[in-house]
C-alpha cells in the first residue's frame, strides 16, 4: 500500500472517529441535564394534629382528612387525624397526647365548653400553638385559650339555610305562623346539630313557626328513614324539613316517598353533601342543600399552625358556606368524585 | 331438655309474647292520632323497614340458642354492602353479584366460628376484635366515603332492583324475604336434626358432645348463617338506599341481641325459639313505629325501647321459673 492510501485512510478514520467522538458527546451533553438543586418544601419536618370527635367513616371527616393531607402534600409537613368516635374522653386523651409529643400545632375540635379549657391552656404554656377547627367554644376566644379558630361558623350557616327556606316558603304563598318546621339530626346534642338549629330558629322564630329537632336514633339508614317517615305521617302539619347532618339529609327523598309526601307540599333542605343528597335535589325532593366545604377546614388548619409556627401569625380562618341546588349540582359531584366535596 | 316440637307454638314463653305484641298492637292501633298506625302508608313502611334488622335477628336469635354472640354484624354489613357496589362499578354481571357477596359474608361468618372454635376464644371477644377488623379495612378501601349505586346499575336492571326493593302487588318484596327466611330457620331449627343439635350445643355442650353431636361444627354453620343473612340484608339495603356507607349497620348487633331477648332467647343458650324471635324483631320496630305515630318525643323512644328490652328480660326469667315449677 502507498504511504499516500495510508496516510488518506488514518485522517478518514481520525475525521469519523472525531464525529462520532462529537455526536456522543453532543448526546451526553443533551441527556445529562443539569439536575435542579432540590428545593426543601417550606414545612418539611414539621408535624401536626388534628383531633376531633368524628367517628371512623364519618364522611364529613373523610374530606376533613383530605384537606389536610392535600395541605401537608404541598408543605412537605406530616400530620395525623385523631377519631374519637363521639366521646369528648379519649378526644381530650388524643389532644394530651399530642401536646405530651410536642408537636408542631395541634388543631383541636372544641365539642366541649369546659373539657378542653385546662388542656388547651397548659398546652400553651408549654409552647405547643393549639387551634381550634371546625367546632369553636361557644365564647370564642373569651371562653378558651385557643390562638385561632378555622371552620363553618355553624348558627351563620343555620341562618343561611333558614332564610333560603323560609325565603322559597313565602313565594309559595304560604303562610309561616301555621307552618311546623322539623330538623332530623343523628345524635341529639351534638355540636353541629345544636347550633345549626340556632341558626334556623333565628330566623323563624320571627314568623312564629313551631319547630322540633327529631332524634333519628344514629347513623343506621334504615332506622332514619323509618323515624322520618314515621313523624311526616304522624305530623301533616310539617312544612318544612331541614336535616341537621348528612346522614339525615340523605334519607330525606326515601322518607318523603314512603310517606306518601310531595315536594310541592314540603320544602326541604339540609347539610353537609352525600351521594344521596345530590340525587335527591336533582329528583326534586331536595330544594337546597349546605356544602359546609370541610376540606378547607383540613387544609387550612395546617395552613395557618405552619404559619402560626413558621412566623406567628394568628388569625381566624371562616370557611363559609356553599347553598347549593339544580342550578350549580354538576360542580358539586365532580368535586365529590374527586373527594374534595 | 325441652320438647322442641310443641314448645315453639304452644309454650307458656312464647304465648306471652305474642300477647304482648297483640296488645302493642291494639294499642298503637287505637290510640295513635287518626289511627294512623294501621293506615295502608304506615304499614308498607313497617313491611318494608323493618325485615332489615329482622333478617338479621332471626340469624342472631339462632347463634344466641347455640350460645355465642356476633358482635360484628354491623361491620359485615358494611363491608359486603360495600363489595357489593364495588362490584358494579367494575361492571361484573349484576346477576352473580349477590351470589359473590352472599359467599364474602359466609366467609367472614365462617372466619369468625373458626376463631371461636377452634381457638377456644370467647366469641365475645372474637367477633369484638373482628368487628372493628372489618370496618377498618372497609375504611382503608373506601377512604371513608360513601359509594353511589344507581348511576352505576345497566339500564335494564330494573327486575334486580325490583326483587330486593320493589312490591309484589301492594306488598313490600322486603317482607317477603323476611317470610322466607323466618320459616327456612324455623324449619331449621325445630323440624330438621340440626335445630336439636343447636338446642343441645347451647343447653350443655359436653353434654352435646357426649351424646355424638359436633358442637365445633354446629357452632361454625351457625355463624356462617349469621354472615349469610348479613350480607343479604347490606344487599338488599343497598339496592333500596342505592349506595352504601361506611356506618351502615351500626348498632345492629346490639338491637338484634335486644330483639331476641324480647322475643324469649336466653342469653346463656339453649332457650328460644324462632317465633320468638320473629315477635321479637316486630316488636322492636312496632314500638319504635308507633310511639313516633303517637308523637312522644324522639328522643324519649330509645329509652322506652330500653326500658321494654329489660322488662322482656325480667318477664321472660319469670315465666322461665313459673313453667318449672308447673313442671
Amino acid at each position: 500500500m502507498s504511504e499516500e492510501k495510508v496516510g488518506r485512510r488514518g485522517y478518514v478514520k481520525t475525521a469519523a472517529a472525531g464525529i462520532i467522538g462529537l455526536g456522543v458527546g453532543a448526546g451526553i451533553g443533551w441527556a445529562a441535564k443539569p439536575v435542579p438543586p432540590k428545593v426543601a418544601k417550606p414545612a418539611e419536618g414539621m408535624y401536626f394534629r388534628l383531633c376531633t370527635q368524628g367517628e371512623a367513616g364519618d364522611v364529613f371527616f373523610s374530606v376533613v382528612e383530605r384537606g389536610m393531607k392535600d395541605a401537608c402534600e404541598e408543605l412537605g409537613c406530616g400530620a395525623d387525624f385523631d377519631l374519637s368516635g363521639g366521646d369528648i374522653s379519649p378526644q381530650v386523651k388524643a389532644l394530651e397526647a399530642a401536646i405530651a409529643m410536642k408537636a408542631d400545632g395541634i388543631a383541636v375540635v372544641i365539642t366541649d365548653d369546659h373539657a378542653f379549657d385546662k388542656p388547651i391552656e397548659d398546652g400553651i404554656k408549654a409552647g405547643v400553638n393549639i387551634i381550634a377547627f371546625d367546632t369553636d367554644d361557644s365564647e370564642g376566644a373569651e371562653g378558651n385559650a385557643r390562638l385561632a379558630w378555622v371552620g363553618q361558623d355553624f348558627r351563620a350557616a343555620g341562618r343561611m339555610v333558614g332564610r333560603r327556606v323560609a325565603d322559597l316558603a313565602l313565594e309559595r304563598g304560604w303562610d309561616l305562623s301555621r307552618a311546623h318546621l322539623v330538623m332530623p339530626v343523628e345524635v341529639p346534642g351534638i355540636p353541629y346539630g345544636e347550633l345549626r338549629a340556632l341558626g334556623i330558629r333565628d330566623v323563624f322564630e320571627k314568623y312564629g313557626t313551631t319547630s322540633e329537632i327529631l332524634d333519628c336514633g344514629g347513623a343506621d339508614l334504615t332506622v332514619i328513614e323509618s323515624r322520618e317517615s314515621s313523624y311526616l305521617l304522624a305530623h301533616p302539619e310539617t312544612k318544612i324539613m331541614i336535616g341537621l347532618g348528612s346522614v339525615v339529609t340523605g334519607r330525606i327523598m326515601d322518607s318523603m316517598k314512603a310517606a306518601g309526601v310531595s315536594p310541592e307540599d314540603l320544602i326541604t333542605s339540609g347539610f353537609d353533601v352525600t351521594p344521596s343528597s345530590l340525587e335527591a335535589i336533582k329528583a326534586g325532593y331536595l330544594q337546597t342543600l349546605v356544602d359546609a366545604q370541610q376540606y378547607l377546614e383540613g387544609y387550612y388548619a395546617i395552613s395557618v399552625l405552619y404559619l402560626m409556627k413558621k412566623y406567628n401569625f394568628r388569625t381566624n380562618v371562616d370557611t363559609g358556606a356553599f347553598l347549593i341546588d339544580k342550578s350549580n349540582i354538576g360542580m358539586f359531584e365532580e368535586g365529590m368524585e374527586k373527594g374534595v366535596r | 331438655m325441652h320438647n322442641r316440637r310443641t314448645l315453639p307454638f304452644f309454650s307458656y314463653r312464647v304465648s306471652t309474647i305474642l300477647l304482648v305484641f297483640i296488645a302493642f298492637i291494639l294499642f298503637f292501633s287505637i290510640f295513635s292520632p287518626e289511627q294512623r298506625f294501621l293506615s295502608s302508608r304506615n304499614l308498607a313502611i313497617l313491611a318494608k323497614l323493618s325485615p332489615d334488622l329482622g333478617i338479621v335477628t332471626l340469624a342472631v336469635g339462632m347463634l344466641m340458642i347455640c350460645g355465642e354472640f356476633d358482635l360484628s354484624i354491623g361491620s359485615i354489613i358494611s363491608y359486603t354492602a360495600y363489595t357489593f357496589v364495588f362490584l358494579v362499578q367494575m361492571g361484573v354481571n349484576l346477576f352473580i353479584i349477590p351470589f359473590i357477596v352472599l359467599c364474602v359474608g359466609v366467609l367472614l361468618g365462617l372466619l369468625n366460628g373458626l376463631i371461636t372454635v377452634k381457638g377456644k376464644i370467647p366469641s365475645f371477644i372474637t367477633t369484638l376484635g373482628t368487628m372493628m377488623l372489618w370496618r377498618g379495612i372497609l375504611l382503608g378501601q373506601s377512604g371513608g366515603y360513601p359509594q353511589p349505586l344507581r348511576r352505576y346499575l345497566p339500564a335494564e336492571s330494573s327486575s334486580f332492583v325490583d326483587a330486593f326493593s320493589g312490591t309484589i302487588g301492594p306488598v313490600p318484596v322486603q317482607i317477603v324475604w323476611f317470610t322466607i327466611f323466618g320459616l327456612i330457620l324455623l324449619m331449621l331449627l325445630h323440624l330438621h336434626k340440626f335445630g336439636n343439635w343447636v338446642f343441645a350445643t347451647g343447653n350443655n355442650k359436653e353434654g352435646a358432645r357426649a351424646m355424638g353431636i359436633n358442637t365445633d361444627m354446629t357452632k361454625i354453620i351457625c355463624f356462617a348463617i349469621v354472615g349469610l343473612l348479613s350480607a343479604f340484608v347490606a344487599t338488599s339495603q343497598t339496592v333500596r338506599i342505592g349506595e352504601s356507607y361506611p356506618l351502615q349497620g351500626q348498632f345492629y348487633e346490639l338491637k338484634a341481641i335486644a330483639a331476641s331477648v324480647v322475643g324469649g332467647t336466653s342469653l346463656f343458650g339453649g332457650i328460644g325459639s324462632m317465633p320468638g324471635i320473629i315477635l321479637g324483631a316486630l316488636i322492636i320496630q312496632i314500638l319504635e313505629n308507633g310511639l313516633v305515630l303517637m308523637g312522644v318525643p324522639a328522643i324519649g323512644v330509645q329509652a322506652f325501647i330500653g326500658a321494654v328490652t329489660i322488662s322482656f328480660v325480667i318477664l321472660n326469667l319469670y315465666a322461665e321459673r313459673r313453667r318449672i315449677k308447673i313442671a
